[in-house]
């Protein structure tokens, strides 16, 4: 009897031991964790940082004009001073709902004030949720055109409409890529030809149509959104894929599990990529809305 | 004649996964496909379309030029000019006025025939999900501002008679919009384009 009520104590005090020490304890580890994710120190960079190397930023899905997106501008704004990016890739869904004129400046131009003041271009794709006006505003760079082609030193980007991909738009590609000469062929759209997410998914009928001329022309890496998350893909077929669509609204959860596809995926927050291109590497960082580098590689032109 | 039974069981199998492979590989037929009657409903078609271009395009060259570089408020106020216009000049203008009712049909059987299958599934999960349930069905209405485009498949677009770059082919549900992708009018509409 005594030996049971010795152990019944040493079973208590070990409880109230363990129980103690986690109280004590977790505060710690909260305090850590939020501490990394939270940078108090500023933003933390791990690129090459180069001089003359191309930099710039991609986000997508933006277009909300809530309290999200607009932390999300100024954790990316906070990134200028260290990063020196001179433009901004906008992957569509650019302005969702009314685009009347108060919702241009609400859902673009008051997020990103500070960065377009500091003289960073914006070049943006149509998405689903995009009216074919918005390639006459003044601060989307499309110059009029849903698709476009615009070049940086020795780098060719190619904004596609992946909304309405009609023969006209096809021919154009095909022209374009087949004179272009540039080292690094960089395409951004909206609809992701590879995608692991639960609600959309690869965008098939559109692969099917771009995947054969992007390999033809040796096209090196694609960015889409359409997804609210972040996603880096496998390399298809030689070509990286990215997902930068968390930039107005996170889909929690919507990465499907053990999906074949995904070498890297963030969908717990907002986010968005920052890019260095020198030479033959692409370098890329990608930020939470709590400044936290959440994924970051580098890849190396094999066109 | 257990065995005769057998073969007739592996020659369904065979004929099924032919007919699934034929289904599968299906392309959207070209309009080459088309009867003589057929290409003429195309060809008028393609006129009325002509039509309402042409007039929208006269009636744009009357309002100031919108920059490549406009401000938000140089954008929304050439589209309601532009939407104004060109509902004053068509104002008698009635439903099938575009999609005749023998356009429609010819439609219909191009998205019949060339999305089975697979094919076909996808393209109503596409369609049928997107956010832009309740767009009214009536002509000379701006498309809501609030609704979504649903991204036409680049094979149908190729399939479909060709239209020129100010107007679109748009899904509102099973329903087929005309819409003009300026002023965001629906010009025209049909019924049931998906079956």
């Amino acid at each position: 009897m005594d030996r049971n009520k010795g152990w019944v104590m040493r079973r208590f005090f070990n409880v109230l031991l363990a129980t103690a020490l986690v109280f004590c304890i977790r505060p710690i580890l909260i305090a850590q964790t939020t501490a990394a994710a939270q940078s108090p120190a500023g933003p933390l960079l791990s690129l090459p940082l180069r001089d003359a190397s191309i930099r710039f930023l991609v986000i997508g899905d933006t277009g909300r004009g809530n309290s999200e997106q607009y932390e999300l501008g100024r954790v990316m704004f906070n990134y200028h001073s260290l990063f020196r990016y001179d433009s901004v890739l906008m992957t569509g869904d650019n302005i969702y709902g009314k685009e009347t004129a108060d919702d241009m400046k609400k859902k673009f131009e008051d997020a990103y004030r500070p960065i377009l003041d500091a003289g960073v271009k914006f070049y943006a794709a149509l998405g689903n949720h995009d009216e074919s006006n918005q390639r006459f505003y003044e601060y989307f760079n499309m110059k009029g055109e849903e698709y476009y082609r615009f070049e940086k030193n020795g780098v060719a980007f190619y904004s596609l409409n992946s909304n309405y991909m009609d023969k006209r738009q096809i021919d154009w590609m095909e022209t374009e890529f087949a004179k272009d000469k540039s080292k690094w062929k960089i395409v951004f759209l909206h609809h992701p030809p590879y995608s692991s997410g639960e609600k959309h998914g690869s965008a098939d009928s559109i692969r099917e149509t771009v995947e054969p001329i992007f390999l033809k022309h040796g096209v090196d890496v694609v960015f889409a959104g359409h997804e609210h998350f972040y996603e880096r893909i496998k390399p298809q077929k030689g070509i990286y894929y990215f997902i930068s669509g968390a930039g107005g609204q996170i889909r929690k959860g919507n990465v499907k599990e053990r999906s074949p596809l995904t070498e890297k995926a963030f969908d717990s927050d907002l986010s968005f990529m920052l890019v260095e291109i020198t030479g033959d590497e692409m370098h890329y960082q990608v930020i939470s809305r709590a400044s936290a580098t959440v994924d970051s590689g580098m890849i190396t032109r094999t066109n | 004649m257990k065995s005769v039974g057998k073969c007739y069981s592996v020659l369904f199998l065979v004929m099924a996964a032919i007919q699934f492979r034929a289904d599968a590989q299906s392309t959207v037929p070209a309009m080459a496909g088309l009867s003589s009657q057929d290409r003429m409903t195309v060809a008028d078609l393609e006129k009325r379309v002509r039509e309402y271009t042409e007039l929208r395009e006269r009636l744009e060259l009357e309002l100031p030029k919108l920059s490549k570089e406009a401000t938000p408020e140089q954008i929304e106020s050439h589209k309601t000019a532009l939407q104004k216009s060109v509902l004053n000049a068509r104002a008698g203008s009635k439903h099938e006025d575009v999609f005749t009712p023998a356009a429609a049909k010819i439609i219909r059987t191009i998205i019949k025939s060339g999305f089975k299958g697979d094919d076909r599934a996808d393209l109503r999960k596409t369609v049928l999900e997107a956010e832009n349930k309740g767009i009214p069905l009536k002509i000379n209405i701006p498309y809501p501002e609030d609704k979504e485009f649903v991204e036409m498949s680049p094979t149908l677009l190729q399939a479909l008679p060709k239209l020129p770059k100010q107007l679109r082919y748009r899904f509102a549900g099973r329903n087929m919009l005309l819409v003009d992708r300026e002023n965001g009018l629906i010009v025209d509409y049909m019924t049931n384009a998906i079956p």
